[in-house]
Protein backbone atom coordinates (compact mmCIF):
# COMPACT_ATOMS: atom_id res chain seq x y z
CA UNK A 1 0.00 0.00 0.00
CA UNK A 2 1.29 3.43 -0.30
CA UNK A 3 0.78 6.93 -0.10
CA UNK A 4 -0.64 7.66 -3.67
CA UNK A 5 -3.24 4.55 -2.98
CA UNK A 6 -4.38 6.62 0.23
CA UNK A 7 -4.37 9.88 -1.91
CA UNK A 8 -6.50 8.67 -4.73
CA UNK A 9 -8.83 7.04 -2.22
CA UNK A 10 -9.52 10.79 -0.88
CA UNK A 11 -9.50 12.26 -4.93
CA UNK A 12 -12.07 9.73 -5.47
CA UNK A 13 -14.27 10.39 -3.06
CA UNK A 14 -13.64 14.06 -3.49
CA UNK A 15 -14.89 13.56 -6.94
CA UNK A 16 -17.76 11.94 -6.36
CA UNK A 17 -18.78 14.98 -3.56
CA UNK A 18 -18.50 17.10 -6.24
CA UNK A 19 -21.31 15.02 -8.36
CA UNK A 20 -23.28 14.74 -5.33
CA UNK A 21 -23.43 18.51 -5.38
CA UNK A 22 -24.45 18.90 -8.74
CA UNK A 23 -27.41 16.06 -8.02
CA UNK A 24 -28.64 18.96 -5.03
CA UNK A 25 -28.03 21.59 -7.44
CA UNK A 26 -30.29 20.09 -9.93
CA UNK A 27 -32.99 18.41 -7.80
CA UNK A 28 -35.39 16.92 -8.20
CA UNK A 29 -34.92 16.43 -11.58
CA UNK A 30 -31.43 16.19 -12.14
CA UNK A 31 -31.88 17.38 -15.88
CA UNK A 32 -28.36 18.62 -16.67
CA UNK A 33 -27.77 21.65 -18.96
CA UNK A 34 -25.02 21.87 -21.44
CA UNK A 35 -22.57 23.36 -18.91
CA UNK A 36 -23.51 20.27 -16.63
CA UNK A 37 -23.27 17.43 -18.92
CA UNK A 38 -19.63 18.92 -19.31
CA UNK A 39 -18.82 19.10 -15.62
CA UNK A 40 -20.52 15.53 -14.88
CA UNK A 41 -18.75 14.09 -17.53
CA UNK A 42 -15.34 15.79 -16.73
CA UNK A 43 -15.86 14.49 -12.86
CA UNK A 44 -16.60 11.09 -14.21
CA UNK A 45 -14.02 10.63 -16.18
CA UNK A 46 -11.51 12.12 -13.44
CA UNK A 47 -13.08 9.25 -11.24
CA UNK A 48 -12.68 6.38 -14.27
CA UNK A 49 -9.18 7.48 -14.06
CA UNK A 50 -8.55 7.89 -10.29
CA UNK A 51 -10.27 4.12 -9.45
CA UNK A 52 -7.90 3.20 -12.57
CA UNK A 53 -4.72 3.98 -10.41
CA UNK A 54 -6.45 2.94 -7.11
CA UNK A 55 -6.71 -0.71 -8.94
CA UNK A 56 -2.98 -0.77 -10.37
CA UNK A 57 -1.57 0.38 -6.76
CA UNK A 58 -3.93 -1.71 -4.41
CA UNK A 59 -3.92 -4.92 -7.04
CA UNK A 60 -0.49 -4.73 -7.94
CA UNK B 1 -29.17 2.39 1.74
CA UNK B 2 -27.95 2.44 5.16
CA UNK B 3 -24.73 4.04 6.48
CA UNK B 4 -24.64 2.11 9.62
CA UNK B 5 -26.89 -0.01 11.76
CA UNK B 6 -29.95 1.37 11.44
CA UNK B 7 -28.96 4.53 9.98
CA UNK B 8 -30.48 5.25 6.62
CA UNK B 9 -28.56 7.57 4.42
CA UNK B 10 -30.11 10.93 4.56
CA UNK B 11 -30.70 12.02 0.87
CA UNK B 12 -33.08 14.25 1.07
CA UNK B 13 -31.18 17.22 -0.62
CA UNK B 14 -30.23 14.96 -3.31
CA UNK B 15 -33.59 13.89 -3.97
CA UNK B 16 -35.95 16.94 -2.92
CA UNK B 17 -35.60 21.21 -3.04
CA UNK B 18 -35.31 21.71 0.51
CA UNK B 19 -37.41 24.95 1.91
CA UNK B 20 -37.02 23.96 5.59
CA UNK B 21 -36.95 27.17 7.05
CA UNK B 22 -34.02 26.61 9.22
CA UNK B 23 -32.13 24.28 7.12
CA UNK B 24 -31.66 26.37 4.05
CA UNK B 25 -28.33 28.38 5.25
CA UNK B 26 -26.66 25.35 6.82
CA UNK B 27 -26.34 23.21 3.61
CA UNK B 28 -22.65 22.35 3.25
CA UNK B 29 -20.47 23.57 0.55
CA UNK B 30 -18.67 20.90 -1.39
CA UNK B 31 -15.20 21.90 0.75
CA UNK B 32 -17.36 21.63 3.56
CA UNK B 33 -18.11 17.73 3.08
CA UNK B 34 -14.74 16.71 1.74
CA UNK B 35 -13.57 18.22 4.68
CA UNK B 36 -16.00 16.59 6.49
CA UNK B 37 -14.49 13.20 5.40
CA UNK B 38 -10.74 14.04 6.45
CA UNK B 39 -11.77 15.34 9.01
CA UNK B 40 -13.83 12.85 10.74
CA UNK B 41 -12.22 11.48 13.70
CA UNK B 42 -12.60 13.05 17.35
CA UNK B 43 -9.38 15.19 17.86
CA UNK B 44 -8.41 15.37 13.87
CA UNK B 45 -7.85 19.22 14.63
CA UNK B 46 -5.66 18.56 17.27
CA UNK B 47 -2.94 16.75 15.78
CA UNK B 48 -0.68 19.57 15.41
CA UNK B 49 -2.20 21.18 18.84
CA UNK B 50 1.04 23.12 20.45
CA UNK B 51 1.61 25.46 23.62
CA UNK B 52 -0.39 27.69 24.69
CA UNK B 53 -2.38 24.38 23.97
CA UNK B 54 -5.86 26.15 22.89
CA UNK B 55 -7.80 25.33 19.88
CA UNK B 56 -7.90 29.28 18.85
CA UNK B 57 -4.02 28.90 18.49
CA UNK B 58 -3.58 26.02 16.34
CA UNK B 59 -1.95 26.91 12.71
CA UNK B 60 -2.58 23.50 10.69
CA UNK B 61 -4.79 23.11 10.08
CA UNK B 62 -5.37 27.07 9.71
CA UNK B 63 -7.83 27.38 12.38
CA UNK B 64 -5.55 30.70 13.98
CA UNK B 65 -6.06 32.02 10.89
CA UNK B 66 -9.48 31.51 10.76
CA UNK B 67 -10.05 33.12 13.74
CA UNK B 68 -8.29 36.45 12.72
CA UNK B 69 -10.26 36.23 9.33
CA UNK B 70 -14.09 35.88 10.79
CA UNK B 71 -13.12 39.09 13.12
CA UNK B 72 -11.92 40.91 10.69
CA UNK B 73 -14.87 40.23 7.62
CA UNK B 74 -17.23 41.01 10.59
CA UNK B 75 -15.46 43.98 11.52
CA UNK B 76 -15.26 42.81 15.40
CA UNK B 77 -12.11 42.55 16.98
CA UNK B 78 -12.10 38.83 18.55
CA UNK B 79 -13.90 35.77 17.39
CA UNK B 80 -14.21 32.52 19.21
CA UNK B 81 -15.90 29.71 17.79
CA UNK B 82 -18.94 27.71 19.83
CA UNK B 83 -21.00 24.81 19.31
CA UNK B 84 -24.12 26.70 18.70
CA UNK B 85 -25.36 30.09 18.60
CA UNK B 86 -26.80 29.52 21.88
CA UNK B 87 -23.63 28.81 23.73
CA UNK B 88 -22.59 32.21 22.22
CA UNK B 89 -25.45 33.53 23.95
CA UNK B 90 -24.74 31.38 27.10
CA UNK B 91 -21.45 32.85 27.28
CA UNK B 92 -22.32 36.46 27.61
CA UNK B 93 -25.16 35.93 29.45
CA UNK B 94 -22.99 34.44 31.98
CA UNK B 95 -20.57 37.31 31.92
CA UNK B 96 -22.43 40.04 32.43
CA UNK B 97 -26.09 38.98 34.24
CA UNK B 98 -26.14 38.11 37.68
CA UNK B 99 -29.43 37.33 39.82
CA UNK B 100 -32.26 38.94 39.78
CA UNK B 101 -30.41 41.22 37.23
CA UNK B 102 -33.56 42.49 34.01
CA UNK B 103 -32.58 41.46 30.56
CA UNK B 104 -33.89 43.36 27.50
CA UNK B 105 -34.90 40.75 24.62
CA UNK B 106 -38.10 41.36 22.44
CA UNK B 107 -41.59 39.38 21.93
CA UNK B 108 -39.75 37.90 18.74
CA UNK B 109 -36.59 36.88 20.54
CA UNK B 110 -35.44 33.01 20.27
CA UNK B 111 -35.71 30.67 23.51
CA UNK B 112 -32.18 29.67 23.52
CA UNK B 113 -31.77 33.73 24.69
CA UNK B 114 -34.67 32.97 27.35
CA UNK B 115 -32.58 30.04 28.46
CA UNK B 116 -29.70 32.24 28.44
CA UNK B 117 -30.75 34.42 30.87
CA UNK B 118 -32.64 32.13 32.86
CA UNK B 119 -29.52 29.99 33.75
CA UNK B 120 -27.67 32.89 34.89
CA UNK B 121 -30.97 34.09 37.23
CA UNK B 122 -31.40 37.17 34.77
CA UNK B 123 -35.15 38.36 34.62
CA UNK B 124 -36.79 38.53 30.82
CA UNK B 125 -38.27 41.80 29.94
CA UNK B 126 -39.41 42.00 26.68
CA UNK B 127 -39.26 44.96 23.87
CA UNK B 128 -43.00 44.37 22.36
CA UNK B 129 -42.97 44.10 18.13
CA UNK B 130 -45.62 46.39 16.93
CA UNK B 131 -48.28 45.84 14.20
CA UNK B 132 -45.94 44.90 11.87
CA UNK B 133 -44.11 42.34 13.98
CA UNK B 134 -41.41 44.92 14.00
CA UNK B 135 -38.94 45.89 17.02
CA UNK B 136 -38.31 49.51 16.53
CA UNK B 137 -36.09 51.87 18.33
CA UNK B 138 -39.48 54.27 20.58
CA UNK B 139 -40.24 50.54 21.59
CA UNK B 140 -36.73 50.27 23.00
CA UNK B 141 -36.52 53.53 24.24
CA UNK B 142 -39.93 52.79 26.22
CA UNK B 143 -39.23 49.17 27.56
CA UNK B 144 -36.34 50.66 28.83
CA UNK B 145 -37.90 53.18 30.73
CA UNK B 146 -40.12 51.38 31.99
CA UNK B 147 -37.22 48.08 33.62
CA UNK B 148 -35.78 51.17 35.52
CA UNK B 149 -38.92 52.14 36.82
CA UNK B 150 -39.40 48.05 37.46
CA UNK B 151 -36.25 47.51 38.77
CA UNK B 152 -34.51 51.15 39.66
CA UNK B 153 -31.83 50.24 37.19
CA UNK B 154 -31.51 49.71 33.12
CA UNK B 155 -31.45 46.68 31.95
CA UNK B 156 -27.54 44.78 31.71
CA UNK B 157 -27.50 43.30 28.37
CA UNK B 158 -29.95 43.72 25.58
CA UNK B 159 -30.19 40.65 23.16
CA UNK B 160 -31.18 42.11 19.73
CA UNK B 161 -31.74 39.59 16.60
CA UNK B 162 -31.21 41.35 13.56
CA UNK B 163 -33.17 38.86 11.52
CA UNK B 164 -35.67 37.23 13.44
CA UNK B 165 -37.07 33.64 13.37
CA UNK B 166 -40.60 34.09 13.45
CA UNK B 167 -41.31 35.90 10.75
CA UNK B 168 -37.90 36.04 8.98
CA UNK B 169 -38.53 40.58 9.12
CA UNK B 170 -35.59 42.70 9.69
CA UNK B 171 -35.06 45.01 12.68
CA UNK B 172 -33.25 48.20 12.69
CA UNK B 173 -30.47 47.48 15.08
CA UNK B 174 -28.31 50.55 14.39
CA UNK B 175 -31.35 52.51 15.43
CA UNK B 176 -31.67 49.99 18.56
CA UNK B 177 -28.57 49.72 19.50
CA UNK B 178 -28.26 53.42 19.95
CA UNK B 179 -31.01 53.82 22.27
CA UNK B 180 -29.44 50.75 24.21
CA UNK B 181 -26.36 52.47 24.44
CA UNK B 182 -27.53 55.67 25.24
CA UNK B 183 -28.46 53.78 29.11
CA UNK B 184 -24.67 52.19 28.81
CA UNK B 185 -26.22 48.53 27.84
CA UNK B 186 -24.37 45.89 26.04
CA UNK B 187 -25.59 44.77 22.77
CA UNK B 188 -25.70 41.20 21.59
CA UNK B 189 -26.52 41.32 17.89
CA UNK B 190 -28.17 37.55 16.75
CA UNK B 191 -26.89 36.99 13.51
CA UNK B 192 -28.25 33.52 13.59
CA UNK B 193 -30.24 33.73 10.39
CA UNK B 194 -27.72 37.09 8.83
CA UNK B 195 -24.00 35.99 9.72
CA UNK B 196 -23.62 33.98 6.53
CA UNK B 197 -26.29 35.25 4.80
CA UNK B 198 -25.49 39.12 3.83
CA UNK B 199 -23.32 41.14 4.64
CA UNK B 200 -22.91 41.98 9.01
CA UNK B 201 -20.70 44.90 10.19
CA UNK B 202 -20.75 44.67 13.72
CA UNK B 203 -19.38 47.78 14.18
CA UNK B 204 -21.81 49.89 12.15
CA UNK B 205 -24.02 48.27 13.22
CA UNK B 206 -23.15 48.71 17.07
CA UNK B 207 -22.93 44.98 18.56
CA UNK B 208 -20.45 44.51 21.33
CA UNK B 209 -21.11 41.02 20.51
CA UNK B 210 -22.05 39.35 17.21
CA UNK B 211 -23.46 35.86 17.50
CA UNK B 212 -23.69 33.92 14.19
CA UNK B 213 -24.90 30.14 13.29
CA UNK B 214 -22.60 27.71 11.51
CA UNK B 215 -24.99 25.12 11.05
CA UNK B 216 -28.08 27.30 10.45
CA UNK B 217 -26.33 30.49 8.18
CA UNK B 218 -22.77 29.42 7.74
CA UNK B 219 -23.18 25.44 5.40
CA UNK B 220 -21.18 24.06 8.81
CA UNK B 221 -22.12 21.02 10.53
CA UNK B 222 -24.11 21.21 13.56
CA UNK B 223 -23.32 22.13 16.42
CA UNK B 224 -21.32 25.13 15.36
CA UNK B 225 -21.48 28.80 15.75
CA UNK B 226 -19.21 31.84 16.38
CA UNK B 227 -18.88 34.97 18.95
CA UNK B 228 -17.44 38.19 17.99
CA UNK B 229 -17.08 40.68 20.35
CA UNK B 230 -15.78 44.30 20.56
CA UNK B 231 -11.71 44.73 21.77
CA UNK B 232 -13.44 46.62 25.06
CA UNK B 233 -14.87 43.33 25.67
CA UNK B 234 -12.74 41.19 24.62
CA UNK B 235 -11.20 40.29 28.26
CA UNK B 236 -14.63 40.37 30.20
CA UNK B 237 -16.12 37.27 27.57
CA UNK B 238 -13.14 35.50 27.06
CA UNK B 239 -11.04 36.20 30.56
CA UNK B 240 -8.65 33.21 31.37
CA UNK B 241 -8.69 31.09 33.79
CA UNK B 242 -7.48 31.72 37.39
CA UNK B 243 -8.93 29.02 39.20
CA UNK B 244 -5.67 26.49 41.43
CA UNK B 245 -6.38 23.54 42.61
CA UNK B 246 -5.39 23.14 46.59
CA UNK B 247 -3.52 19.81 46.48
CA UNK B 248 -1.85 19.62 43.19
CA UNK B 249 -1.75 23.33 42.50
CA UNK B 250 -2.83 23.22 39.32
CA UNK B 251 -3.51 25.49 36.77
CA UNK B 252 -4.94 25.31 33.32
CA UNK B 253 -2.59 28.54 31.34
CA UNK B 254 -4.61 30.49 29.40
CA UNK B 255 -7.57 28.60 28.93
CA UNK B 256 -11.23 30.47 28.79
CA UNK B 257 -14.39 29.64 31.38
CA UNK B 258 -16.47 30.86 29.29
CA UNK B 259 -15.77 28.75 26.47
CA UNK B 260 -14.73 25.56 28.99
CA UNK B 261 -11.30 25.19 27.44
CA UNK B 262 -11.45 24.37 23.55
CA UNK B 263 -14.90 24.71 21.78
CA UNK B 264 -15.13 22.88 18.26
CA UNK B 265 -12.93 19.91 17.49
CA UNK B 266 -13.11 18.08 14.75
CA UNK B 267 -15.77 17.95 11.45
CA UNK B 268 -17.97 21.28 12.85
CA UNK B 269 -14.71 23.46 13.21
CA UNK B 270 -12.79 22.20 9.78
CA UNK B 271 -16.70 22.18 7.59
CA UNK B 272 -17.29 25.85 9.09
CA UNK B 273 -13.42 26.63 7.70
CA UNK B 274 -13.68 24.91 4.59
CA UNK B 275 -17.06 26.43 3.87
CA UNK B 276 -15.77 30.30 5.02
CA UNK B 277 -14.37 31.65 1.47
CA UNK B 278 -18.11 30.58 -0.05
CA UNK B 279 -19.48 31.84 2.67
CA UNK B 280 -18.07 35.17 2.53
CA UNK B 281 -18.56 35.44 -0.91
CA UNK B 282 -21.91 34.16 -1.56
CA UNK B 283 -23.03 37.01 1.05
CA UNK B 284 -22.32 39.54 -1.42
CA UNK B 285 -24.92 38.38 -3.55
CA UNK B 286 -27.64 38.35 -1.08
CA UNK B 287 -29.53 40.31 -4.22
CA UNK B 288 -29.68 36.96 -6.29
CA UNK B 289 -31.36 35.01 -2.95
CA UNK B 290 -33.76 37.75 -2.81
CA UNK B 291 -34.57 37.57 -6.54
CA UNK B 292 -35.46 33.96 -6.36
CA UNK B 293 -37.29 34.31 -3.08
CA UNK B 294 -39.74 36.77 -5.13
CA UNK B 295 -40.46 34.00 -7.70
CA UNK B 296 -41.81 31.79 -5.41
CA UNK B 297 -43.88 34.69 -3.67
CA UNK B 298 -45.09 35.96 -6.56
CA UNK B 299 -46.67 32.69 -7.00
CA UNK B 300 -47.69 31.79 -3.25
CA UNK B 301 -49.66 35.46 -3.80
CA UNK B 302 -51.32 34.84 -6.66
CA UNK B 303 -53.18 32.09 -5.36
CA UNK B 304 -56.19 33.17 -3.74
CA UNK B 305 -56.88 33.79 -0.30
CA UNK B 306 -53.01 33.38 0.85
CA UNK B 307 -51.54 36.05 2.67
CA UNK B 308 -47.52 36.90 3.56
CA UNK B 309 -47.42 37.31 7.31
CA UNK B 310 -43.47 39.11 7.28
CA UNK B 311 -43.15 42.14 6.39
CA UNK B 312 -43.43 42.72 2.36
CA UNK B 313 -41.26 43.08 0.31
CA UNK B 314 -39.14 40.98 1.74
CA UNK B 315 -35.82 41.74 2.80
CA UNK B 316 -35.14 38.01 3.52
CA UNK B 317 -35.47 34.63 2.11
CA UNK B 318 -37.29 33.06 5.03
CA UNK B 319 -40.51 33.86 5.04
CA UNK B 320 -44.06 33.35 6.98
CA UNK B 321 -46.96 32.53 5.08
CA UNK B 322 -50.34 32.52 5.79
CA UNK B 323 -52.70 29.63 3.83
CA UNK B 324 -55.86 29.77 6.10
CA UNK B 325 -57.95 30.49 3.09
CA UNK B 326 -56.12 28.50 0.43
CA UNK B 327 -54.77 25.12 1.20
CA UNK B 328 -56.54 24.60 4.05
CA UNK B 329 -59.54 25.30 2.40
CA UNK B 330 -58.59 22.12 0.93
CA UNK B 331 -57.67 20.19 3.49
CA UNK B 332 -61.54 20.74 5.42
CA UNK B 333 -62.01 18.07 2.53
CA UNK B 334 -59.49 16.78 1.33
CA UNK B 335 -59.09 12.76 2.10
CA UNK B 336 -55.43 13.21 3.44
CA UNK B 337 -56.43 16.25 5.06
CA UNK B 338 -54.28 18.49 5.85
CA UNK B 339 -51.37 16.14 4.41
CA UNK B 340 -52.26 16.66 1.46
CA UNK B 341 -49.71 19.53 1.10
CA UNK B 342 -46.69 17.88 1.93
CA UNK B 343 -47.65 14.57 -0.01
CA UNK B 344 -48.18 16.83 -3.04
CA UNK B 345 -45.25 18.83 -2.65
CA UNK B 346 -43.28 15.75 -2.30
CA UNK B 347 -44.40 14.33 -5.66
CA UNK B 348 -43.16 17.12 -6.76
CA UNK B 349 -39.89 16.75 -5.51
CA UNK B 350 -39.85 19.45 -2.79
CA UNK B 351 -39.31 19.05 1.37
CA UNK B 352 -39.55 21.26 3.78
CA UNK B 353 -43.08 22.34 5.02
CA UNK B 354 -43.83 20.67 8.05
CA UNK B 355 -46.15 17.59 7.36
CA UNK B 356 -50.20 18.65 8.25
CA UNK B 357 -49.18 22.26 8.25
CA UNK B 358 -51.83 24.03 5.86
CA UNK B 359 -52.56 27.24 7.93
CA UNK B 360 -49.79 29.37 9.11
CA UNK B 361 -46.07 28.08 7.72
CA UNK B 362 -42.81 29.36 7.08
CA UNK B 363 -40.08 28.42 4.39
CA UNK B 364 -36.96 29.26 3.02
CA UNK B 365 -35.31 29.63 -0.33
CA UNK B 366 -32.16 30.26 0.48
CA UNK B 367 -29.55 28.64 -1.90
CA UNK B 368 -32.08 27.65 -4.90
CA UNK B 369 -31.30 27.97 -8.18
CA UNK B 370 -33.21 30.02 -10.43
CA UNK B 371 -34.24 27.14 -12.15
CA UNK B 372 -35.75 25.28 -8.78
CA UNK B 373 -37.05 28.81 -7.95
CA UNK B 374 -39.12 28.61 -11.19
CA UNK B 375 -39.86 24.92 -9.98
CA UNK B 376 -41.02 25.69 -6.35
CA UNK B 377 -43.14 28.52 -7.82
CA UNK B 378 -44.56 26.51 -10.54
CA UNK B 379 -45.53 23.84 -8.18
CA UNK B 380 -47.52 25.77 -5.87
CA UNK B 381 -49.80 26.92 -8.48
CA UNK B 382 -50.09 23.62 -9.48
CA UNK B 383 -51.31 22.18 -6.47
CA UNK B 384 -53.61 25.27 -5.89
CA UNK B 385 -55.25 24.45 -9.38
CA UNK B 386 -55.19 20.61 -9.11
CA UNK B 387 -57.26 21.06 -6.03
CA UNK B 388 -59.47 23.58 -6.91
CA UNK B 389 -58.19 27.01 -6.28
CA UNK B 390 -58.58 30.21 -8.20
CA UNK B 391 -54.85 31.71 -8.81
CA UNK B 392 -55.02 35.18 -10.44
CA UNK B 393 -53.20 35.82 -14.07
Amino acid sequence: MSKRAVDMTFQAIYTLTDLRILLRETAPSHEFDANQKTQAQRLLENLERQVGSLKQEILK
Amino acid sequence: MRCGNGIEARQVDELFINIDPIQAGGRLTSDAMKAVIAYGDGYSVCDNCRKPNRLDYIAKPPIAEFHKDVAKWLNMDAVRTVPGARRGFQAVAHTYVKKGDPVLLTSLSHYTEFLAVEESGGVAREIPANEQKIITPDATAEKIETVKKEFGRAPVLAFIDHVDYQYGNMHDVVGIAKVAHQYDIPVLYNGAYTVGILPVDGKALGADFVVGSGHKSMAAPAPSGILAVTAEREKEVFRTTAIVGDVTKRQFGIKEPEMMGCTLMGVTLVGMMASFPHVKERTKHFDRELANHQIVMDALLSIEGTACLSEYPRKHTMTRINTIASFDKVAETHKKRGYYLQSALEEKGITGVIPGATKVWKFNTYGTTRKQAEHLARSFVEIARENGLAVKG
